[in-house]
């Protein structure tokens, strides 16, 4: 009975879709939520929607259409961003609220009823066809090769801007092949999860995966992994107990975080250096209150100390010969 | 000595008033030029014309001999912004993660990392001794470790210019003296050119040879220890 879900060829598809999935939306959604542009899947969501009424109603391919639109949407979008920022945020809200409503009145002109848009709104991964498989699959190519080639580049303009357009990297274009890459994620994945969701699998694996991560590399990987155990666990239990499975990979993926949270509120922080006694040692779990200011503690006298051992030129003192100072 | 930076008629205005107006100068090669001036006297803002990310309002600025819309060798330049660490101190990036940074530049958007990154990585680490801290968060480091690690990142190229925005923000005072020893030495005994903002007049004449005081103009431009005199006679921002 268990094996029934990999046997029958519509779970097979539905498992090798949801595992591109689950790939693509972290690998993407890493780059847009460090920098606090978690919504961005959402409103892209709206517009792909948009693209979709506006697709069936010409009789054009619902997803094709989606997907022209939302890429055009991101370029305006990302045009917009660069040269209004202190409104950038209600632009955003002015646009994707406008897709809906654009969606809302084109869904309300097709009267054909050939339309389902539930399949687009909340995913129908349980009849994804071979065309969409095919798909998704081509998007998880290009979405990995675009990181893998352009990975150090977006890497610096995510974190700092300003500098990597010092350093010369064309910014402008890296922000819009970064938005175009969103779009097409969003308007080729809301067949698999639906539209509502798939910004869902852009942030929550990766919100996750933040609890942890110290280093960038770590955040991506750790959100692929998170991605996968949000899908192959919302696959099984969404089949045992018979439930939506789009909602219930973004459920699963919900109790991930709460969990990484709990755990993270329970484990002692490290000690934020701004908020310590010049006279604590820095680096040990324990503090000790220090006879003198930027010293190491005995515990903690070797190389690792770095406020207590060492001064700012790199020579070398020991916490003995630095007590005595 | 030849000049490596020359403004002409400079100018920046933001749309509500001059930030900046009518600075002309130049800054030789080799030379360690501290910019002092008030809160808003336009210091910072002139670092980011310099660095080319603002653009005048009128006027222009040269590098090596070349308008900065057309100069692209801007691995010869090194740029630390203002408190740069306070600006993303959430981002999952380690300390390694981070100086790395500095080896990327405008030829690509291919770009990855050689066996030649890595070693000058590494070696800058060593030099900054930041090599126990390669892996650590940085927004888990103090105010100074960051410091270290942005002006680690500006040096990973070896530039031979360093513009640097109150690169002693959130640095201890022995530390503080440290970082302008380690200037000192480097504008002494490699010949680099440094342009830092300080609020430290004192602390800077010890290392610095010239001082560009600002006050959206120019109120001095000359000798360090001049500046200190005109100080003590004027006022700190007198023209």
């Amino acid at each position: 009975m268990e094996w029934e879900m990999f046997t029958m060829e519509f779970m097979q598809r539905a498992w090798l879709a949801g595992l591109v999935v689950a790939v693509i939306c972290p690998l993407i959604g890493s780059f847009l939520v460090v920098r606090h542009q978690s919504m961005i899947g959402d409103g892209l969501g709206h517009i792909a929607f948009a693209g979709v009424a506006g697709g069936a109603l010409m009789g054009v391919q619902p997803v094709l259409a989606a997907a022209v639109v939302t890429v055009l949407g991101a370029a305006v979008i990302e045009k917009v961003r660069t040269r209004m920022r202190d409104y950038a945020d209600m632009i955003l809200a002015i646009f994707f609220y406008s897709g809906m409503g654009l969606a809302v009145v084109l869904t309300g002109l097709n009267h054909t009823g050939s339309f389902n848009l539930s399949s687009f709104l909340f995913g129908s991964l349980m009849t994804v066809s071979s065309e969409d498989l095919l798909i998704v699959a081509i998007l998880g190519l290009f979405a990995c090769l675009f990181v893998v080639l352009m990975y150090r580049p977006l890497q610096y303009l995510a974190y700092d801007e300003v500098s990597a357009k010092v350093a010369g990297l064309p910014t402008d274009t890296l922000n819009l092949l970064l938005s175009v890459m969103a779009a097409l994620t969003v308007a080729l994945s809301m067949r698999i999860v639906g539209i509502l969701l798939v910004s869902a699998m852009m942030v929550i694996p990766v919100a996750c995966a933040l609890q942890t991560a110290k280093s960038f590399a770590g955040t991506i990987m750790g959100g692929i992994a998170y991605g996968l155990i949000s899908v192959v666990a919302g696959l099984i239990i969404s089949y045992y107990a018979n439930l939506a499975p789009g909602g219930t990979i973004v459920l699963v993926g919900t109790a991930c975080f709460i969990l990484n949270l709990a755990v993270k509120l329970r484990t002692p922080k490290h000690p934020n250096p701004e908020e310590l006694s010049p006279k604590a040692c820095h680096i040990c779990a324990e503090y000790r209150e220090l006879e003198k200011e930027h010293q190491a503690c005995e515990k903690c006298q070797h190389a690792d100390c770095a406020i207590g051992a060492k001064t700012f030129t790199g020579s070398e003192v020991s916490a003995k010969e630095h007590q005595s100072k | 000595m030849a000049a490596i930076i020359t403004m002409d008629n400079l100018g920046y205005n933001f749309g509500d008033g001059w930030v900046l107006h009518d600075l002309t100068l130049s800054i030789e090669e080799g030379d360690f030029v501290a910019v002092i001036g008030a809160n808003g006297a336009g210091k910072s803002t002139l670092l980011r014309l310099l660095a080319h990310i603002l653009r005048p309002t009128i006027g222009y600025i040269t590098l090596y001999g070349k308008p900065l819309n057309e100069f692209k060798e801007w691995g010869k330049v090194g740029y630390v912004p203002q408190n740069p660490g306070r600006q993303q101190r959430s981002f999952p990036i380690s300390v390694r993660e981070v100086v790395a940074l500095g080896r990327l530049d405008g030829r690509s958007i291919f770009q990855r990392y050689s066996e030649e990154d890595e070693a000058a990585v590494d070696d800058i680490l060593r030099r900054f001794t930041l090599t126990e801290l390669e892996r650590r968060k940085i927004g888990d480091l103090s105010g100074g470790q960051q410091q270290r690690v942005f002006l680690a990142r500006a040096m990973v190229n070896n530039p031979e210019v360093l513009l640097l925005d109150e690169p002693a923000t959130g640095v201890d005072p022995d530390a503080k003296i440290e970082l302008y020893k380690m200037l000192g030495d480097l504008n002494t005994n490699e010949g680099k050119t440094i342009v830092m903002v300080s609020h430290d007049l004192e602390l800077a004449s010890q290392y610095a040879r010239n001082a560009l005081c600002l006050d959206h103009g120019v109120c001095f431009w000359g000798d360090v220890k001049a500046a200190l005199t005109h100080r003590h006679k004027h006022g700190y921002f007198y023209r």
